[in-house]
């Protein structure tokens, strides 16, 4: 059994050894303690903002297990993204092309940099140790951060996306990157990762990135080919993220060219099939036989808790009946509300 | 012997035989009867001003007066692009820089542009393989010049010369290739068919609008930017000695590149001079110089010229009666005289 929970100052150690073992090539996590510690400090301030409009926040949380108390895994996601400045991405154009006079119709793809995505909210820093094996608790880390926006909804913008890291091959080479940004950067992709912190809000990507389309057909096959693909580590979020109501296609990353999934929050699970239910005390025994997984999420801020249960549908009943594990574990009493939402 | 004069109505079906010979990547001149008949009738009533000058085609045949046959073909488009919009690319520069990760980048760009759009076009130049020899070609490029120098008021002050791009031994345009096939989907002899029937406006609708970064195409294509066909490379010297030069932009299609120059500082424009036809004086201590010459008549409708070994001095020159009467000129005539080649020392 699993709880999400915001992170905690305790947490730093058990990060930085998750930090350790993340794949190269995925640059969602902070990999120093000292960055670990800044974002974690950054995220503590976040829970307890009083928010307004949402802008710099960054909330960090953790999978931790009930059984050892030991950190599975992170998610994160971004109040604001770009926070405050700009968030880059290109947008995959497609130019009609037609001359009646040749009798030509035709369409040609082209990418544009584009700052479209700014001020959404931005998930990233999923991660969860033994990706392979990962159940539903995978299901439940990707998903706690919706819930947290679901009961706090003015701490979010309306429109979500999640970059997903692109294909890059075992020398960390980028084809995308190759026959794009390294032509403007001058230097190799993780270089350029490097330098830039991962970020997508920088001055120097005006600076430096395409001013004009980028039309596709230009670009070497391997680039082509690698545009919208995601790197193999993060199938897994991908899945969860399309299956949740994400859609990937309309943009990619400026560097990698890894997908950029985004959606309104209206066409996400998350928000759309929450049920608010009572917490009873409790499991009641099925009677159809027929067991739901859900995702159960409760408490404001730092007090945020998401687990997951298996039970009868819960689409007709006010309550919900929980064991006192659980109880314990969301830190409800038995009559607090709670939100429920299938996996 | 070779006389260069304007074109006329009885040179259609010679036109046609020349025109047979080209070969593709000459848009301007293809075997088509009609194209070529009334491509003819404009240029004669250009020289017979009849028509607006910015429509103008002046047309110039080199005829072998011994056989009647024409030997080569070449024109002066009075302005480009006046009608049917004029595309070409320019080269242009954008610095990509960040003081922040040091980084600074100068990326080549093509510019769609129409910014030629007027200028008055040399084009059409073809020498019949025969007759490529000996100072054949020069007589027949720079004939125009001699033209634009005796008649400058019927041009803009931006001359241009277009020159056919690179191509691979198997006839391809790697600079198509690379780019343009993307867009037309096509091959380049089609899409150079279609431009040469004046379906021009296919070119703004299926052209990229936005300025394109040159590192994006692929080297072979690169490479060949502003290059000329090797067969067009000896044409493309001539033009330079006359006062061309290539200013960054290129054609669309096959990146070749197009020389420019102000009519103001053409060679021509400055070296050339009237000169009295006479009879032919004592052999001086002129013998010496046997620079070869240009010489034309100053008659617009009847323009003619030939290349000779006669030496204008003191405002006079003197011509044997063959060559009086290629000019159609007679003694007390004034003509124009330009040397064949630059001067290589003009301040000795």
């Amino acid at each position: 059994m699993y709880v999400v929970r915001p992170v905690e100052i305790a947490d730093i150690a058990a990060l930085e050894a998750l930090a350790a073992v993340t794949m190269p090539g995925v640059h969602t996590l902070p990999k120093t303690r000292e960055k670990i510690a800044a974002s974690v400090e950054r995220s503590i301030a976040s829970f307890a903002a009083h928010v307004d409009i949402p802008s710099e926040e960054s909330y960090l949380f953790v999978l931790e297990s009930l059984l050892d108390k030991s950190i599975a895994g992170t998610a994160a996601i971004f109040a604001s993204a770009g926070s405050n400045g700009t968030y880059f991405s290109f947008r995959n154009d497609v130019i009609q092309q037609v001359s009646r006079d040749l009798n030509i119709s035709h369409s040609v793809h082209a990418l544009t940099l584009c700052s479209e995505l700014t001020a959404y909210s931005q998930l990233s820093g999923f991660f969860v140790r033994n990706m392979d094996q990962a159940g539903l608790e995978a299901a439940l880390l990707s998903r706690a951060r919706l819930l947290f926006a679901v009961l706090a909804p003015h701490r979010f913008g309306d429109r979500f996306f999640v970059p997903l890291a692109g294909i890059t091959d075992g020398d960390g080479q980028s084809p995308f990157w190759d026959a794009l940004g390294r032509k403007f950067f001058q230097m190799d992709f993780l270089d350029a990762e490097k330098v830039i912190g991962g970020a997508r809000n920088r001055t120097l990507i005006v600076e430096l990135m395409p001013h004009y389309p980028v039309y596709v057909p230009l670009l070497p096959g391997d680039a082509q080919a690698a545009m919208g693909q995601i790197h193999p580590s993060g199938e897994l979020a991908f899945n969860l993220l399309t299956e949740e109501g994400f859609e990937a296609d309309d943009y990619i990353d400026i560097f990698d060219g890894g997908p950029i999934l985004q959606a309104h929050k209206n066409s996400l699970r998350s928000f759309t099939g929450s049920l608010t239910r009572r917490a009873v005390l409790g499991a009641a025994p099925s009677r159809t036989g027929l067991k739901v997984n859900y995702a159960i999420a409760s408490g404001a801020e730092r007090n945020f808790r998401a687990v997951t249960f298996s039970c009868d549908a819960l689409e007709a009943q006010d309550t919900v009946g929980l064991p006192a594990e659980l109880l314990e574990a969301l830190a409800v009493s038995s009559g607090d509300s709670v939100i429920c939402v299938r996996i | 012997m070779l006389v260069v004069r304007a074109i006329n109505a009885h040179d259609l079906n010679a036109l046609y035989d020349l025109a047979s010979q080209v070969g593709t990547g000459m848009t301007t001149l293809k075997p088509d009867m009609k194209m070529l008949g009334d491509r003819l009738e404009i240029a004669c009533a250009s020289f017979a001003e009849t028509i607006p000058v910015p429509q103008r085609d002046y047309m110039f045949v080199m005829e072998d007066t011994d056989t009647g046959r024409l030997a080569g073909v070449c024109a002066i488009k009075g302005a480009v692009g006046l009608e049917e919009p004029f595309y070409n690319y320019r080269i242009g520069t954008l610095v990509h820089s960040s003081r922040e990760l040091d980084v600074f980048t100068r990326m080549e760009t093509l510019y769609l542009s129409n910014d030629l759009t007027g200028s008055t076009e040399l084009c059409s130049l073809f020498l019949h393989p025969d007759y490529r020899s000996g100072n054949n070609g020069k007589l027949l490029s720079k004939s125009r010049f001699l033209f634009i120098a005796q008649f400058p008021q019927l041009f803009t002050e931006k001359l241009i010369a277009e020159m056919r791009g690179y191509q691979a031994p198997d006839g391809s345009s790697p600079f198509y290739e690379g780019l343009g096939r993307h867009f037309f989907k096509m091959d380049f002899h089609h899409v150079d068919d279609l431009t040469s029937l004046g379906k021009k406006s296919f070119i703004a609708e299926l052209m990229p609008r936005q300025p394109m970064y040159v590192a994006y195409l692929p080297d072979e294509a690169q490479e060949v930017i502003g290059k000329v066909h090797l067969s067009t490379a000896p044409a493309r010297r001539l033009l330079e000695q006359e006062g061309l030069h290539f200013e960054g932009y290129v054609d669309i299609f096959d990146a070749g590149p197009v020389l420019q120059a102000r009519v103001s500082e053409l060679r021509a424009m400055r070296d050339s001079m009237p000169a009295v036809l006479s009879e032919a004086e004592q052999a001086g201590d002129d013998a010496a110089d046997t620079e070869p010459y240009l010489v034309s008549n100053t008659d617009l409708q009847d323009f003619r010229m030939i290349v000779t070994n006669a030496y204008p001095h003191g405002g006079k020159l003197a011509l044997s009666d063959d060559e009086l009467q290629l000019l159609r000129c007679h003694h007390g005539d004034t003509v124009r005289t330009l040397s064949l080649n630059p001067r290589k020392n003009p301040h000795a």
